[in-house]
């Protein structure tokens, strides 16, 4: 039941999402068939993704039957450490957020930390040891190796 | 055509480009040895490190990498039972049983073996191929590759595991994205939603590596498990006289379907290797033998899936088309080169084409040479815990995707991209579809409107000359059988059986 919900929902989505791409390719200028404009065939690809989406709502409107496909909403969402996803993903967006500012070195370190900590075996200093070990060869290899232009943020001198 | 292939060899043999085929081969065989990363993952990994040098090596780094993870995943699949790469997922069905008989070591064996001969067989054959169809595309105008692209995209949705419809809905994502900046035709940016890092479009690099590498090591971080590795003696990798003569017709049968399949658009090393063991099972006297220890089905896909990396070339190069993800990496790896794909690029830049293709030889003996003896490496390195390993992973993929443009930007679009990747993957969508869409999307968008123009705004000029109207119609039957019942049960029974 919650699966057959959720893909009358996804439907609607895709809907949605196929005419809001219609409107900003309209908005940009679509042209005509003798002189497509640049909005043209983005139109056209939310046009079709609408069509499909629409498909998605009747199929399952008009069908009685449960969703064949195997997917069970629930089964594929249980069981999940939200809190390991969620804290890899914020250290992540951490470095793209810090990088410029604090530079390669410091802020790779300490996100190399963070993901490298396990909390159940509290392995701080084998993980702070590990970090520096891995900023040092990542420095040699695309620093100094690769000559990569890696930003050295409020330490000029790194 | 002898004279070309030794102006490749002239070519493949500089110290540079050996240089290059070893550090592809061995790092294709290292991510297709450790489940996590694929080489989608790795070639778009290193795409930024080809950046300083020349074309050629960059090219024959990156086919390196792609064919060496072919070779690589069959390790995973019979040693842990986990595949490296998602073309040796059937491997694991008779290689993993005949690692707990204690015949681990012909299993590798007999897959080292298998995909040596049908590589080298694969690369002769794109050797064959590619310049006539080359030649024959020189004639192809912008309706018949708009209608190819229609086709191409198409085929990879109807083999796409999972619903069709949903194949179709990130098809058409995929194209929007890639419109994303400035117009192929008028220049005007377009669909930036004000952010200066969208004028030049979402980076190839970025997109991919969220989708498949960022969302799949959240996948996996969803249930850390402990990897079991079998603890068992490898004696002899070389199979016996009864291996080799009960394999010797799967090799060959999966040589020529996978080298086959592969050159379709759509198709390639993961479904060559399912429909392989899928007719092995069915010409075998003994089909109940399969799942329980067969060698034949651990020789045909593993040859399958490695013709088929090499018969993949074909369309990129002479039609500059690609026939799956990796292909499309490639494809945009030639153009952030400055080079153009398409049947030119055999006249123009011969180089490229003959220097990729004598590689390929050398790395076939390369990867023989490789995957032999350092096996015992390679278990090894399965052993690194996948604690240690993701931090590694993901450092790879941020500074890979920095070195790009050295813009955060492109950092955020992998991350977005990353959760949006796992999202999809956790709601049964495909990304492949998306990320062909996507590279697929400007040559789709050029060549429509090209066409259009060309024929005074007039739709008929797609059906009216003979090719295109040909592709159209297979793309329609093939998308029709998501709306008609009777279709669908017969394409389901299709990917079932494979």
């Amino acid at each position: 039941m919650l699966t057959k919900k959720f893909r009358k929902i996804e439907g609607f989505s895709w809907l949605g999402i196929g005419a809001v791409i219609c409107f900003l390719a309209w908005k940009v200028h679509l042209g005509s068939f003798q002189e497509p404009g640049p909005g043209f065939v983005a139109f056209v690809s939310g046009l079709f993704i609408s069509i499909v989406g629409l498909i998605m709502v009747l199929s399952q409107v008009l069908s009685r039957v449960s969703s064949d496909d195997g997917f069970d909403l629930g089964l594929a969402f249980r069981n999940i450490s939200w809190l390991r996803l969620g804290y890899t993903m914020v250290l992540l967006f951490g470095y793209a957020v810090f990088l410029n500012t604090l530079g390669f070195i410091l802020t790779t370190f300490l996100v190399m930390w963070g993901l490298l900590y396990d909390r159940k075996k509290n392995n701080w200093a084998l993980s702070f040891l590990t970090s520096a070990v891995i900023i040092g060869v990542s420095y040699l290899v695309f620093e100094v190796w690769l000559r990569s232009q890696l930003p050295r943020g409020i330490f000029p001198w790194w | 055509m002898f004279h070309e292939l030794f102006y490749g060899f002239s070519i493949a043999f500089q110290p540079v480009n050996l240089l290059s085929c070893f550090v592809g081969v061995l790092i294709g065989t290292l991510v297709g040895v450790l489940p996590g990363i694929g080489p989608v993952g790795a070639m778009s990994l290193l795409l930024p490190v080809t950046f300083g040098v020349s074309p050629v090596s960059a090219i024959i780094m990156l086919a390196g990498i792609y064919y060496g993870a072919m070779y690589g995943g069959s390790t995973t699949s019979i040693l842990v039972n986990i595949p490296g790469e998602a073309a040796s997922v059937v491997t694991c069905l008779d290689g993993y049983q005949m690692a707990l008989q204690g015949r681990a070591g012909p299993a590798l064996g007999i897959a080292a073996f298998g995909s040596f001969i049908a590589g080298t067989f694969g690369v002769v054959g794109l050797m064959f191929m590619a310049t006539p169809l080359a030649e024959f595309a020189l004639k192809f105008g912008p309706p018949e590759y708009f209608s190819l692209v229609c086709l191409g995209l198409s085929v990879l949705i109807y083999l796409t595991q999972g619903s069709i419809l949903r194949g179709l809905v990130m098809a058409g994502l995929g194209i929007f994205l890639s419109l994303i900046g400035q117009d192929v035709i008028q220049g005007t940016a377009r669909f930036t939603f004000g952010f200066i890092g969208l004028v030049d479009g979402v980076g190839l690099v970025p997109l991919v590596m969220g989708l498949f590498g960022i969302s799949e090591i959240l996948l996996n971080l969803e249930k850390l498990k402990e990897r079991i590795i079998l603890k068992t003696e490898i004696k002899s990798l070389l199979p016996t006289r009864e291996d080799w003569r009960r394999s010797a017709k799967p090799i060959a049968r999966g040589t020529l379907l996978g080298f086959f399949l592969g050159i379709l658009p759509g198709g390639g090393a993961i479904i060559s290797s399912f429909v392989s063991y899928a007719l092995e099972k069915k010409f075998s006297r003994h089909p109940e033998q399969f799942g329980k220890g067969a060698i034949e089905g651990v020789a045909g896909p593993e040859s399958a899936n490695n013709s088929a990396s090499s018969g993949a070339f074909i369309p990129l190069f002479s039609l500059g088309i690609p026939a799956n993800v990796v292909m499309a990496l490639l494809l945009g790896a030639l153009m952030i080169h400055g080079l153009q794909p398409g049947p030119l690029i055999l006249t123009q830049h011969s180089e490229i084409f003959w220097g990729t293709v004598a590689s390929m030889y050398v790395g076939n003996v390369m990867l023989l040479a490789l995957n032999l003896p350092l096996i015992g490496i390679w278990v090894q390195i399965l052993k690194i815990p996948y604690k240690t390993l993701f931090p590694l992973i993901l450092l790879f993929c941020l500074i890979g995707v920095y070195s790009v443009s050295a813009n955060v930007f492109d950092i955020y679009v992998m991350l977005v991209f990353g959760a949006l990747g796992y999202l999809f993957r956790k709601l049964n969508y495909e990304p492949a579809p998306l990320v062909l869409a996507f590279v697929l999307g400007p040559m789709l968008e050029k060549n429509l409107r090209q066409a259009l123009i060309l024929s005074d705004g007039s739709i008929t000029v797609f059906l009216t000359r003979p090719l295109s109207a040909g592709s159209l119609l297979i793309a329609l039957f093939l998308l029709l059988s998501a709306v008609l019942p009777s279709l669908q049960k017969r394409r389901k029974k299709v990917i079932s059986e494979e």
